[in-house]
């Protein structure tokens, strides 16, 4: 029973830390909270289920229609409401992005309408026993993406020439760039990265939960950035960590204390965090302003 | 007030516009600190849940439900202010925010209050906009003496650096939870009006999206002048209407102006977008979010606006 919980719990946990990871990088380069990336996570999944309906893709060309089309909106919300907007004003990008939030929200309302639609079935649901444990394939799928993509993020921020580019960025602007980093192209880059994963997200939200909903993204937000913070801002490995961690205290804390008492323990969380821990689970560099 | 001055649609519209007035100044008011908020909306249903409750279950008055409710969400505020007064920025927002989530699962599990039924028939207040119009006028009338009194010159040298205050013998501490407990206060008035013209609220009214609106209007409208979140909270709040209202001007265009090329396309254009639901409205209201913040970001009034006026006007009256 236990075993099974855990699985669960990893199961949702892997969906919260890919909305996290992109918050964190998005705070690491620009010490800015990036109020869009749940709906960037919402957008994500209706991209797969229109690809999956109305182009007849499988599930991998959703998955990597999302990517690049999220990618592409992250892309888009660099030019107009971070890049124009003023940097010495920790208000103002906040605003703006808030203001990205508000208008794709509305337009997935205006185009798919208010309520839930289904996600179509994409494979064939087959369970397979590991000793204790029952997995779905759609559950063993959704981990190994996600999983996959956290290790392919790591080696990309922790090996290449770009992902040194990034940390050096989140260190510090003016130092990176004496030391020849295109900051401006870095800042784009991340929002790139980050808009994209949190896409891949959504579509395996979709898969999970079988519906989606324009008003599905502010829910998958205020989770993201409990995880952030669990994790230590703009720390990326500490969020896939604090991600899969919080995942599992919310299932463990449904199954043995109580449903309504599962968000609850989230928030305490956050709160006792900030108390004693402000710097998360596994550090951070100390920020000032946000 | 008002009766029979304007249809029961404006006067609805008005009150909204109008607690959303009221929940500007309670963002404005830690803000003046340097405290940056967006938990307010958890405040407001403090106020909404405590004040209904008086008055639907104990059969209390309205005119004492909606200070006790404000009282104790001032209470609330302080309490809150506390753990707040150690961190600030990133932290700060992040607290607030925890906050009021933590204020939602608990009124959507206690049975009590509604649970995830909500607070049903809740005493409809015919008087409203009374109220609302009184509360705003008192409330401006504070924050405008506020500015030129030396509590309020010592709450801006906290926003503008703390630590210089400290030094300069302002109680740092004494002056953010008034303030953080002032805000809340109000923010528990806003909530109590609001509960009592909906006569219906549950755990989701509160939501995170409104805390952030209250934000809005306040960087939106300026943070630095005690105008700002009137401006801010009233423009944004009846923009919308506005918008819609552009429509009807369309039509009184004569008809010569538009029926030739390139005329008849635009207005076509215009009159097709102008037809505002829900959704295509707050795409626009986005849309000014950002236009704002790259124009003035700042918000639209500042200080250099505010004394500008009043030094013409005084010009004038030498003049």
């Amino acid at each position: 029973m236990i075993y099974q919980q855990l699985v669960n719990g990893l199961m949702l946990g892997a969906s919260y830390a890919l909305v996290a990871i992109g918050y964190t990088l998005i705070f690491g380069v620009l010490n800015l909270l990036y109020f869009a990336q749940g709906e960037v996570f919402m957008v994500g999944a209706f991209v797969g289920l229109y690809l999956v309906v109305g182009a007849g893709a499988n599930i991998y060309g959703a998955i990597l229609g999302a990517m690049v089309i999220c990618g592409a909106l992250g892309a888009v919300a660099v030019f107009v409401a971070v890049r124009p907007v003023a940097k010495d004003r920790p208000l103002a990008p906040l605003i703006s992005t808030i203001g990205l939030t508000i208008i794709l929200q509305n337009l997935a309302v205006y185009i798919f309408g208010g309520q839930q639609m289904a996600f179509p079935e994409t494979m064939e649901q087959r369970l397979y026993r590991l000793g204790p444990v029952t997995v779905g394939s759609a559950q063993l799928f959704i981990l190994t993406v996600a999983i996959a993509l956290m290790v392919l993020l790591w080696l990309f921020i922790a090996r290449t020439k770009l992902g040194r580019a990034i940390r050096a960025t989140a260190e510090n602007h003016e130092t990176a760039a004496l030391l020849g980093v295109d900051v401006d192209r870095v800042v784009l880059i991340t929002f790139i990265i980050g808009s994209g994963i949190a896409g891949v997200a959504g579509v395996l939200d979709g898969i999970k939960n079988s519906n989606i909903s324009p008003f599905m993204g502010l829910g998958a937000a205020v989770k993201g950035l409990i995880v952030m913070l669990l994790g230590g801002l703009g720390n990326v490995p500490g969020a896939m960590v604090a991600g899969l961690l919080l995942g599992m205290i919310e299932i463990l804390s449904a199954a043995y204390i109580g449903t309504a008492e599962r968000d609850l323990f989230s928030f305490l969380i956050l709160i006792l965090i900030l108390l004693w821990r402000p710097t998360g689970l596994f550090g951070t560099r100390t920020v000032e302003q946000g | 007030m008002f009766d029979g001055l304007i249809d029961g649609y404006t006067q609805s519209i008005l009150i909204f516009a109008g607690i959303n007035v009221i929940a500007a100044y309670s963002f404005f008011a830690p803000f003046k600190t340097g405290q940056v908020s967006i938990g307010q909306a958890g405040f407001m249903a403090v106020g909404a849940y405590a004040s209904a409750t008086l008055t639907q279950k104990f059969g209390i008055p309205f005119l004492i439900g909606l200070p006790v409710g404000a009282l104790i969400a001032g209470v609330v505020g302080v309490v809150v202010g506390f753990p707040a007064l150690r961190i600030k920025g990133i932290y700060l927002l992040l607290l607030t925010l925890g906050f009021s989530e933590i204020i939602q699962v608990v009124v959507l599990s206690w049975d009590y209050v509604g649970g995830a039924q909500g607070l049903r028939n809740i005493p409809f207040n015919a008087h409203t906009l009374d109220y609302v119009i009184v509360v705003i006028i008192v409330t401006i009338t504070f924050f405008g003496r506020l500015e030129r009194s030396s509590l309020g010159r010592a709450m801006d040298s906290i926003h503008q650096d703390e630590t210089a205050a400290e030094v300069m013998g302002i109680d740092v501490v004494r002056l953010k939870l008034l303030a953080f407990g002032v805000g809340a206060m109000i923010a528990g008035l806003a909530g109590a009006l609001y509960a009592h013209q909906a006569t219906y609220i549950d755990s989701t009214t509160f939501n995170v999206m409104m805390s952030v609106e209250i934000l809005t209007f306040v960087v939106v409208g300026g943070g630095s002048t005690f105008w700002g979140p009137a401006v801010g909270a009233a423009g944004l709040s009846l923009l919308p209407e506005l918008l819609r209202s552009l429509r009807d001007w369309l039509e009184l265009l004569p008809v010569e102006w538009t029926s030739f090329f390139p005329m008849n396309r635009i207005y076509d254009f215009l009159y097709r977008f102008l037809d505002f639901e829900n959704a295509k409205r707050l795409i626009v209201y986005g849309i000014i979010l950002i236009v704002m913040m790259i124009v003035r970001p700042d918000g639209l009034l500042t200080r250099d606006s505010v004394p500008h006026w009043r030094g013409a006007r005084r010009k004038a009256m030498h003049a």
